[in-house]
């Protein structure tokens, strides 16, 4: 299987970066292809809400930054992996700079989908997401409900189907295999 | 008087909907006998550092932001992750500001804000600030398009808002509730508007970006579709 990591720790020495890493390991030697984006590495502008990517550029981001490779990844991962420590009650800037850059995935067409307003596909085939969270000193279990319940919301919106969600207070190991069982 | 720093979250800046939509509240809130606002626009650099600072020296902070993939833009989350000094200072019991939220989104129903109310809420209650409500709009984008004469009652209902942060320190529930229009569509809503979002006539606004730009015949590109893989 092939597995795309958007991690979104802007520490690179931190806890949580070596635990995204040994997850990333433990699927690797389970055979699966993974990528790992540490995307404080890459150049990414931010969405500007030009929607440029709808209407100029049909599918891709007007913006010439790494945002073009996140998505490429991302869709060719069967399952993508968002993985962040909760600051302040949320998932970080960083990741949330990369998924605003996400939308050139999905079709401006507006559908109704199970009720609701959405956006119509732009893929035949979106990936499974899994979700990776790092809960610090600072964080309690309303902010993980919260955020994993506004991530869910996201992940319909982008038409990925959420399959795991996880707080990496459990073995590496038992997550990685978790995540591949699931996906 | 009491001081309202007006924070825009909106990565398009001075001339975004959430500006418009925060203006109309500046205007109650001064009817309402509070003092000009301070205001700052986020997506600019120098103007986001003066934000950080403005937030420990105002009354009231009002922060206004479009959803972006169901949640605050990545640079009004960056504003927040700025704030974390001030967690400790309301823990070591200095009182930071009231605050206060807006977020209006391109979707028709005010239930896709309605997760991210529940986090700014949170928010607040993390920071110690007294929390005066978040004032839910859909359409945002519509308001781009429409003259200012069509959008008056939407505006009156905001200057009501602004009136009533300066007079009670929040929002009323019942304008709140008025300015958030559609919750949620009716199941025979829904069917209906299935059908008709299949009519190109209803995707209008895109249609006409689409032919404009030129590329209307790409307009299902899929640029990132894997290439097909060979052998092993």
């Amino acid at each position: 299987m092939r597995i795309t990591i958007l991690n979104g720790d802007p520490d690179p020495a931190s806890a949580f970066q070596l635990y995204v890493q040994q997850v990333a390991g433990r699927l690797a030697d389970s055979g699966h292809t993974v990528t790992t984006l540490n995307l404080r590495d890459l150049d990414l502008k931010g969405c500007s809400g030009c929607f440029g990517c709808w209407v100029k550029t049909p599918g891709e981001c007007v913006k010439r930054d790494d945002s073009a490779r996140v998505c490429r990844a991302v869709i060719d991962s069967s399952l993508t992996v968002l993985a962040s420590p909760i600051v302040m009650g949320f998932t970080t800037a960083l990741l949330k700079r990369a998924t605003d850059q996400m939308i050139p995935l999905v079709h401006p067409y507006f559908v109704v989908q199970g009720g609701e307003m959405h956006h119509r596909p732009r893929y035949a085939k979106y990936p499974a997401l899994g979700l990776l969270l790092g809960a610090g000193s600072n964080c309690d279990a309303e902010d993980i409900e919260i955020a994993t319940a506004i991530w869910k919301r996201t992940a319909r919106n982008l038409k990925f189907r959420t399959v795991f969600t996880a707080v990496a207070d459990r073995s590496a190991k038992e997550v990685a295999d978790e995540l591949a069982r699931v996906a | 008087m009491n001081s309202l720093v007006l924070l825009n979250g909106s990565p398009r800046g001075e001339r975004s909907n959430s500006m418009k939509m925060l203006a109309r509240v500046a205007e109650g809130w001064e009817r309402g006998g509070g003092r000009t606002p301070e205001v700052l626009h986020l997506a600019q650099r120098s103007e986001f550092d003066r934000a950080v600072q403005a937030f420990g020296e105002s009354d009231v902070v009002l922060l206004g932001m479009p959803l972006y993939t169901d949640a605050m833009p990545g640079i009004v989350k960056l504003y927040i992750e700025a704030l974390a000094p001030r967690v400790e200072v309301a823990a070591a019991g200095e009182r930071n500001p009231t605050l206060g939220f807006l977020v209006q989104s391109g979707f028709p129903e005010a239930l896709h804000s309605r997760l991210l109310e529940r986090y700014l809420e949170k928010l607040a209650r993390r920071l110690g600030s007294p929390y005066a409500g978040t004032i839910v709009r859909g359409w945002g984008e519509a308001l781009q398009m429409m003259p200012d004469e069509a959008n008056k009652k939407l505006w009156a209902r905001l200057r009501t808002l602004g009136e009533q942060l300066a007079r009670d320190g929040r929002f009323g529930e019942e304008e709140l509730d008025a300015v958030a229009g559609t919750e949620r569509f009716s199941a025979l809503a829904a069917a209906l508007l299935s059908v008709a979002l299949r009519l190109p006539a209803v995707q209008f606004m895109w249609n006409r970006r689409l032919k404009k730009n030129g590329v209307w015949e790409r307009r299902f590109a899929a640029p990132y579709r894997p290439a097909l893989r060979t052998g092993r």
